[in-house]
């Protein structure tokens, strides 16, 4: 019996090995405390009886983090924005000093025997907090007399970014006859990668090296982040990751946890273990999405788009961290023209603090956020001024003899054939009959809808120059790869197995895929902006060719030929008039005799090689079919078709299993998922009690299909897949659910489509 | 501390544990059986299901004293020596996993919907997993791997009664 995945044996037995699975000898545990306030002042923190409780070890405060000379966690790029303007950052310390600004902030940390003791003694740590107003959404946050959250960024506007031409989309919007807008609302988010966040530290001060377990999508940006908020050099880090329970962004970079693990394992010398609540998560981990884009559409005579343009408001949370600032910048507006040849563009986005969990990636990190504005505002154009939503975005699209085509805001779009991915999924949707399928759903008092989303997205993310792999080959056959990219359950030991497999002519069982080994010095990117299958696995398809080169010699001393002489083909070098062969595997394995090659320790095949690449352009026509029982609001996914074109695509079940989750994601937040705070920014949805993920039967029927345009700008011809479906199932589901109401006479209305607000809104229109 | 002893994947185990200990954590930090996931507090997401006297169970919603003299059953224990129960294959084989952090508990709580459904319903399916959560795969594979196993297990007991009456 073959398993699918190289990964699937240990994680079906139970033997694979999550952060929080390992026990380091002598190990001790940290349990923070957090902040109970969304805004106050800390006058004082009393840490004595928690510091003498039995089996207390440590107790750590922002004194100690400025004693230690910590920087705060890091907060993204220097983003520039309206008239040059610098991104004004309201930094977050690694312990809250002076001031709390959410629910969830860390303020201490207690570190104790055991768990259990750490736990106790957090309770007795006794924080003299003063209230103060709090700001829970950016509409409060904009007020003229809102409170202010940080001194260094005036009435708690970040940033005020623009893209595209104003003038150009003005002069349009005059001389159009037909504009419409729509408000658009992406909801905040929480993540939650099943594996609740874990860290354990360990220093070996014999090597002067700090160990950190913890998930990660990176090895590299997990480093680059703790040097900079500690200060200790990269090279003084090491990254045990051995599985990590999902990522979907969360897992991209050092956080608060991370640097006062450090700290406290290198005071301490011993190994420090903090495994998460999920409450404290809900609470304290990054948030995603909270974006509020106000799309408009101008419409010429003959049905074509002459501009668009959006005001974005993004919520960054209380500071700004890691990837926030990107999301509702570069993120939102390099796609914001969508499939479509649209000759005016503008987007300005206000980049707003509020007394909230910080804002940084999920799974789409802006781009499944523009798609849904962009797709939902050609749905709702259409709608106002009865256009057929299909013919209307034929007449738009990109036309295929115009690639490689720049957008009006500068975006070059490579390649691409959206006529025909849109065929293929209409088809495949039955769309041509959905009135029948709507007239016999009404009969049964059932409101129908069907919608379509047609996404492209900007994949590529990370700031690695490069991308960078080796490998390893030993004596009894087997191949070790190595890569920077670390895996959360996208299959990149099956996938990257396979790509060599294929070009050496080996059994991919025989091939081993390590992410971030300490003893290889690699560059590269982390897993993020769905770039690890054609960023690495470009980089592998050219470490084929490598040793193949390496080879080559070797395989001609061993046929006796000369290397001009000798072809490879299906992991076989072959005398071309037929005179011998050896395959690649057994080649190597005679390589591994020492006397093959004296006076080396190494193999003689063993080998590095890289690839330089960016972005690329995945985009897909998405079309759900829904169906509404107004008696009780709820909603079901009757039927769900998506055409995606990944370019050339490696592993057609992984790419499945990547847009099937992708679309539940974005079902999710369609139908149910949502952050909620109170006025007073307590967080009202703290747990999977009150914060609803879609569970088994969200989808009822998908068929998912691909339409290849491989693109030239990676050696695989390979285009990003990761964030793909919620890019496509956001808007698609909205434009459903959007028909569905209008078909009764009830207008838009936000997400998430739960019953209950389903059922108001219906009743509303009766 | 309290001592409990139970049956843990068929061997007699006893340990000493704090009153409030959970099964759960027992059973990952004490006996080393870290198959067992925790994904949340709130007893909604099903990584901890094991097997206790033969239902399935969240060990995170009992106290290990509780479980005292309790035959578990871990996702360690469900293979037999080297070979992989139905459940277990079929979530490979149908790419019912990613990440793999739900599955362990995924597959115990299949195991126990596929022993009171044999010919599961798709509805039954969906019952039957309501209490696990996965954030990966959007469930349609895992849905697939349950109706694939319940087909390979009539298999295999069809062709055990027919072993059995030759
Ligand atoms: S750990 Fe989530 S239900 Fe038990
Ligand atoms: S496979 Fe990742 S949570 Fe289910």
């Amino acid at each position: 019996m073959t398993l699918m995945r190289h990964e699937d044996l240990r994680l079906i037995t139970g033997t694979g090995k999550f952060t929080a699975d390992w026990n380091l000898q002598n190990q001790c545990y940290a349990v923070f405390v957090r902040s109970p306030h969304a805004h106050a002042r800390v006058t004082g923190i009393n840490c004595e009886a928690a510091a003498a409780t039995a089996k207390v070890l440590l107790v750590l405060t922002a004194a100690d983090v400025t004693a230690a000379r910590m920087q705060s966690v890091p907060s993204g790029p220097e983003i520039k924005g309206i008239d040059g303007a610098i991104i004004k950052k309201g930094t977050m310390p690694v312990l809250a000093i002076d001031r709390v600004r959410f629910v969830g902030q860390p303020v201490a940390v207690v570190i104790a025997e055991t768990a259990g003791a750490a736990q106790d003694a957090s309770e007795l740590v006794e924080v003299q907090y003063e209230p103060l107003p709090a700001v829970a959404s950016v509409e409060d946050a904009l007020q003229s007399d809102a409170p202010q959250l940080h001194p260094g960024v005036p009435g708690n506007e970040s940033l005020r970014f623009e893209s595209g031409d104003l003038e150009a989309v003005d002069k349009a919007f005059s001389q159009s006859e037909r504009t419409a807008t729509l408000r658009i609302d992406s909801q905040r988010l929480y993540g939650a990668p099943l594996e609740p966040k874990a860290i354990t530290v360990a220093h070996d001060a014999g090597r002067g090296i700090t160990v950190v377990h913890t998930p990660t999508q990176g090895v590299l940006g997990m480093k680059a982040g703790l040097s900079s908020i500690s200060g200790i050099p990269v090279e003084e880090f090491e990254i045990v990751s051995e599985d990590v329970g999902g990522s979907f962004g969360l897992r991209g970079g050092a956080s608060a946890e991370h640097a006062l693990l450090v700290l406290a394992a290198r005071q301490l010398q011993r190994p420090v273990k903090w495994v998460a609540t999920r409450s404290e998560l809900f609470a304290g981990e990054w948030h995603g999405r909270g974006l509020t884009l106000e799309g408009s559409i101008a419409i010429d005579h003959d049905d074509k788009i002459a501009a668009i343009k959006f005001h974005d408001t993004v919520d960054l949370g209380a500071y700004n961290c890691f990837f926030g600032g990107f999301i509702g910048t570069n993120n939102l507006s390099v796609t914001m023209g969508g499939a479509y040849q649209v000759p005016a563009l503008y987007m300005q986005s206000r980049l707003v603090l509020t007394n909230t969990a910080p804002v940084s990636a999920y799974r789409g990190a802006g781009r499944p956020d523009i798609a849904f504005g962009i797709e939902r505002l050609i749905d709702h154009a259409a709608t106002t001024f009865k256009l057929d939503p299909v013919e209307f975005r034929r007449k738009n699209f990109v036309p295929q003899n115009a690639f490689p085509y720049t957008t009006a805001n500068g975006t070059v779009y490579d390649c691409g054939d959206f006529h025909s991915v849109l065929d293929k999924a209409l088809s495949q949707a039955g769309y041509d009959t959905f009135e029948q399928r709507r007239a016999a759903a009404k009969q049964d008092g059932k409101i129908r809808g069907i919608g379509i989303g047609y996404y492209v997205e900007k994949s590529g993310a990370g700031g690695a120059p490069k991308d960078q792999v080796s490998c390893e080959f030993s004596a009894d056959g087997t191949l070790t790869l190595h890569a920077v990219t670390g895996p959360s359950g996208q299959g990149h030991e099956t996938a990257f197995a396979q790509i060599m497999g294929d070009g050496l002519g080996i059994d991919p069982l025989q091939i081993i895929y390590r992410a971030g080994s300490a003893d290889q010095s690699l560059v590269g990117n982390g897993t993020g902006g769905s770039r690890s299958l054609y960023g690495t696995g470009s980089a592998f398809k050219n470490l084929i060719d490598e040793i193949i080169n390496r080879a080559l010699p070797h395989a001609a001393r061993v046929l006796n030929a000369n290397a001009e002489d000798i072809t490879f083909s299906d992991g076989q070098f072959m005398v071309r008039n037929g005179a011998g062969g050896i395959s690649l595997f057994a080649l190597s394995k005679r390589l591994s005799e020492p006397q093959q090659h004296p006076g080396s320790q190494e193999h003689p095949l063993n080998c590095t090689a890289e690839t330089v690449t960016g972005a690329n352009y995945p985009n897909g026509c998405h079309i759900a079919e829904v169906e509404i029982d107004p008696e009780t609001g709820v909603t079901d996914i009757i039927a769900y078709n998506a055409v995606d074109d990944l370019g050339n695509v490696i592993s057609p079940e992984l790419v499945r299993g990547q847009v099937h989750g992708g679309v539940v994601q974005g079902a999710g937040q369609a139908f149910s998922e949502a952050i909620v705070y109170d006025d007073n920014g307590q967080l009202l949805t703290g747990s999977f009690m009150d914060y609803a993920m879609p569970r088994a039967g969200t989808l009822l029927n998908v068929e998912t299909d691909t339409f290849a345009v491989p693109t030239e700008l990676n050696e695989l011809g390979s285009k990003g897949v990761g964030e793909s479906g919620c890019s496509g199932s956001l808007p698609c589901i909205s434009n459903a659910v959007m028909n569905a109401f209008a078909s009764v006479g009830a207008g838009p209305l936000s997400m998430p489509y739960t019953p209950a607000r389903v059922w108001k809104h219906l009743q509303k229109h009766q | 501390m309290e001592s409990v002893s139970f049956v843990v994947n068929g061997e007699r185990v006893a340990v000493d544990v704090e009153p409030r200990s959970l099964l759960v954590d027992v059973l990952r930090d004490q006996l080393g059986l870290t198959g067992t996931h925790v994904g949340c507090d709130t007893s909604q997401c099903g990584c901890c299901t094991v097997q206790i006297n033969g239902s399935a169970a969240k060990s995170c919603t009992m106290l290990a004293v509780q479980a005292s003299g309790a035959v578990i059953k871990t996702i360690e224990g469900l293979a037999e020596n080297e070979t992989l129960h139905p459940v277990q294959e079929a979530f490979s084989q149908c790419h019912g996993l990613q990440c793999g952090f739900c599955t362990p508990g995924m597959i115990m709580a299949t195991v126990e919907l596929l022993e009171h459904s044999p010919i599961p319903t798709v509805e039954e399916i969906r019952q039957g997993l309501a209490g696990n959560l996965c954030r990966c795969t959007g469930y349609v594979n895992i849905e697939k791997a349950v109706q694939s196993a319940a087909s390979n297990l009539r298999t295999m007991r069809d062709r055990d009664a027919a072993e059995a009456s030759k």
